[in-house]
């Protein structure tokens, strides 16, 4: 196909070639007559002259040259004598028409190149008129969407494409097509729409890939910065885009070696393959456009990296802040009951005093409880890990919860030689603290709460188990008492209402120290919440 | 003149007016005199005036940092120092044990807790750390610093030098809050200070060992654990 197309573009240039020769040929003869016949001036033929410089500088060396040999024949033939043949008699009329061909052949390669310079001239200037044009459109627009719509402006004047885009890649396959010329004052072709195949009617906003059809400008090695290379052909040929008079470009717009998105063009066959110096052009182009894609892209990412950051601050801050307006009012409530406590003695008031304190404890229990939630589902926990054991977290936990599990049958079974746990000790204490509060509310007074740790496996996470005898929970149910507001049955009255958050802190806590946490039903009746926390072998203290 | 616990002159510096009036109120029926100041200012003002016997500090002041204040009494004196902190403040918390406050609650507290911290500091103040023999007790137990010996009721107690050294800081200390920090820079000096886990491994050990030793079993409850900022001996 490609062979075709070039041939067929040849072709065109060729007829017109020919044309052209036979053109200035026929006037040049018709003005040799003129001059030899009405105005007397014998042996004209140096006006061929004329025709051969036409010829260069319309179209170029070659056609200069033919135009000379064309002029030798022509005078030999019509104004030699004798006429009509192509014999030459006289020596000096050979030299004559020798003169004729080699003046006529150097001529026509100076005008010829002096015209080639002037045309590279002209695309040199172009070029950097329009690398300049680039720079500074993507140098200097606020937005770089902007600046692509300049940068396919600049290139559709400066490189004689009649239509030029860029689409850069996205999610769908489908490149999206963020600044487009349009076909302009070239007509618009029923053909147009093959530009454009396989539009996605799913995404409206999605421009489809390019044209089928077209060559790709790709990167090479060497002097050259890029070059057309290789017809680039899709697998779902467009019909009908061979036979429009456009043909198609894609430079591949990159960073790095990461593809963004294309340059398009299109240009008309009759034009040729475009200049090397607008295929530079182009390839700049890209290359600028990709850096500028790219600068975006990382200032893009470092405004979200600060905005993540000052909201991470900002919820820290406001978290601290309710937690205090919160407790303020509780810590008041509890030092104005414990005042009427201290200053009434046994006055029969005092109860009604300590009843206001317990309940502020246990409002603040609720506050501390729903604030450590938040923290959890905001991400703000920060564990400090470091070696703890297990048996002293366990007694500790025990000891500050003396008063609410007073009465209560606690059993530990915390063996001394288990290796310490990588925890962090405030998040360890506050999961012991739950499990026990869990199983003291969920379990009759006198059932008993046991706390056991073992390492079921040599090179294994350490277990912690805490169990009650209490009624359990419903093999359906197991899986989702870790669930936020999951509340089950309590054991007594209402007065041990739970606020249903307990086993999600536990969860939340014991994950963020790297654990894991599981619930069964207690040998005891109950339920039994086990946690596997990894082992570790501290450094021996000097 | 060492104040007695009775009668002790009490600073009290807190924002909250509400939670001042009801403080004042129960630490005045326990027969101590208060003094009471709402900013970080005034509260200075009142230290160098009056000297009390004992300070009670609010970290989260309007006009500046408890911290502050702390920093200022201790270049000066070393007046007890208990600290109310709010709960977000754990960093605060520390650092300020570490300026040199001795003892801390977190807000909301319960009156009768803070009673007995300020009993605990002030007891820890008024009276010398060791007898003549250079022995310190703390409940039924008792240590012998100069011959390095541990009894509990009477039983002696076998500890490791390490051990006996943990044991002593936390004894000479008792009624303090003792940080880890603190706890591993005097035992062990300033490059372990981070290093929290050999404070746990031996206070750990020493908790077993009197636990073994003591017929009556209250020497289970005698070295608190506070997570994350250190340990404290209770008094009985």
């Amino acid at each position: 196909m490609r062979v075709m197309t070039l041939g067929h573009r040849q072709w065109r240039r060729l007829i017109r070639g020919t044309a052209g020769l036979a053109i200035s040929l026929a006037l040049a003869t018709v003005l040799v007559s003129f001059l030899e016949q009405v105005a007397g001036i014998t042996n004209a033929s140096s006006a061929y002259l004329l025709a051969v410089v036409a010829l260069a500088v319309r179209f170029g060396t070659a056609e200069a040259v033919l135009g000379a040999v064309g002029a030798f024949l022509l005078a030999n033939y019509l104004f030699t004598q004798p006429v009509h043949t192509l014999t030459v008699l006289d020596p000096k009329e050979w030299l004559n028409l020798l003169l004729l061909l080699v003046v006529g052949v150097v001529v026509g390669q100076l005008a010829g190149r002096q015209r080639d310079r002037a045309e590279t001239a002209e695309l040199r200037e172009r070029e950097a008129r329009g690398l300049f044009q680039v720079s500074r459109a993507l140098a200097t627009a606020a937005d770089t969407g902007q600046a692509m719509r300049d940068v396919v402006r600049t290139l559709q004047v400066e490189t004689g494409m009649s239509r030029v885009w860029i689409g850069l890649q996205g999610p769908s396959p489908l490149e999206r097509v963020v600044a487009d010329t349009g076909l302009g004052s070239e007509p618009a072709r029923p053909g147009s729409e093959t530009t454009r195949p396989g539009a996605d009617p799913a995404s409206p906003g999605s421009e489809p890939v390019g044209p089928a059809r077209h060559e790709l400008l790709k990167r090479v090695d060497g002097d050259e910065p890029a070059r057309w290379v290789g017809l680039h052909a899709a697998p779902r040929s467009i019909r009908g885009v061979p036979g429009t008079d456009l043909a198609a470009y894609r430079v591949l717009i990159e960073a790095g070696e990461r593809p963004l998105g294309s340059v398009w063009a299109l240009r008309r066959r009759s034009l040729g393959a475009p200049a090397r110096e607008e295929t530079r052009l182009i390839a700049a182009a890209a290359d600028q456009v990709g850096q500028a894609l790219e600068r975006d892209r990382l200032r893009r990412d470092a405004t979200s990296v600060e905005v993540a950051r000052q909201s991470e601050a900002l919820k820290s801050a406001l978290l601290d802040s309710v937690s205090h307006d919160l407790r303020t009012p509780i810590a008041t409530i509890r030092a104005a009951a414990g005042s009427l406590i201290e200053r009434q003695g046994d006055d029969d008031r005092a109860p009604i005093a300590e009843a206001i304190d317990r309940q502020a404890v246990h409002l603040d229990q609720l506050v501390t409880n729903l604030l450590d939630m938040t923290r959890i589902e905001a991400g703000e926990l920060m564990p400090e890990l470091h070696p703890v054991l297990l048996d002293d977290a366990v007694a500790d936990a025990i000891d500050r919860m003396r008063s609410s599990l007073a009465g209560r049958d606690v059993q530990t079974d915390v063996p001394l030689d288990l290796p310490p746990v990588m925890a962090d000790d405030v998040y360890l204490d506050a999961v012991l603290s739950n499990l026990l509060d869990n199983a003291r509310k969920y379990s009759p007074d006198d059932a008993p709460i046991r706390v056991g740790a073992c390492r079921p496996t040599t090179d294994g996470p350490v277990r912690l188990v805490v169990e009650d005898g209490g009624p359990g929970v419903p093999e359906e149910h197991l899986v989702r008492i870790f669930e936020k507001f999951y509340r089950g049955v309590p054991a007594t009255g209402g007065s041990r209402r739970g606020s249903g958050i307990g086993l999600a802190i536990v969860r939340g806590l014991t994950e963020a120290m790297g654990g894991a946490v599981t619930a069964e039903r207690s040998s005891l009746g109950g339920l039994a919440v086990t946690l596997d926390l990894a082992a570790t072998t501290p450094a021996t203290p000097p | 003149m060492s104040p007695g616990v009775e009668g002790a002159r009490l600073l009290l510096v807190e924002d909250d007016a509400d939670l001042r009036a009801s403080l004042v109120s129960s630490l005045e029926a326990h027969g101590y005199s208060v003094r009471e100041a709402g900013t970080a200012r005034d509260g200075l003002v009142a230290w160098a005036a009056g000297r009390p016997d004992l300070l009670l500090l609010d970290l989260g002041l309007p006009d500046e940092d408890g911290l502050g204040v702390i920093i200022r009494v201790r270049r000066e004196a070393t007046t007890p120092i208990l600290i109310l902190s709010a709960r977000h403040q754990e960093r605060d918390r520390v650092e300020a044990l570490d300026l040199g406050a001795d003892d801390y609650l977190t807000k909301p507290f319960g009156v009768t807790e803070m009673l007995a911290r300020v009993r605990a500091l002030l007891r820890r103040a008024a009276g010398p750390s060791a007898d003549p023999a250079g022995r310190v007790a703390v409940g039924n137990l008792v240590l012998d610093i100069a011959r390095h010996v541990v009894t509990i009721g009477g039983a002696r107690v076998e500890l490791t030098p390490r051990e006996f050294e943990v044991l002593k800081v936390l004894v000479t200390h008792a009624g303090r809050l003792v940080t880890h920090g603190r706890l591993l820079r005097a035992v062990w000096g300033s490059a372990y200070s981070e290093e929290s886990h050999y404070a746990h491994v031996y206070v750990s050990q020493i908790r077993r060992k009197l636990s073994a030793a003591d017929a009556t079993g209250s020497a289970r409850g005698l070295i608190v654990a506070e997570p994350g900022v250190g340990y404290r001996i209770a008094e009985p």
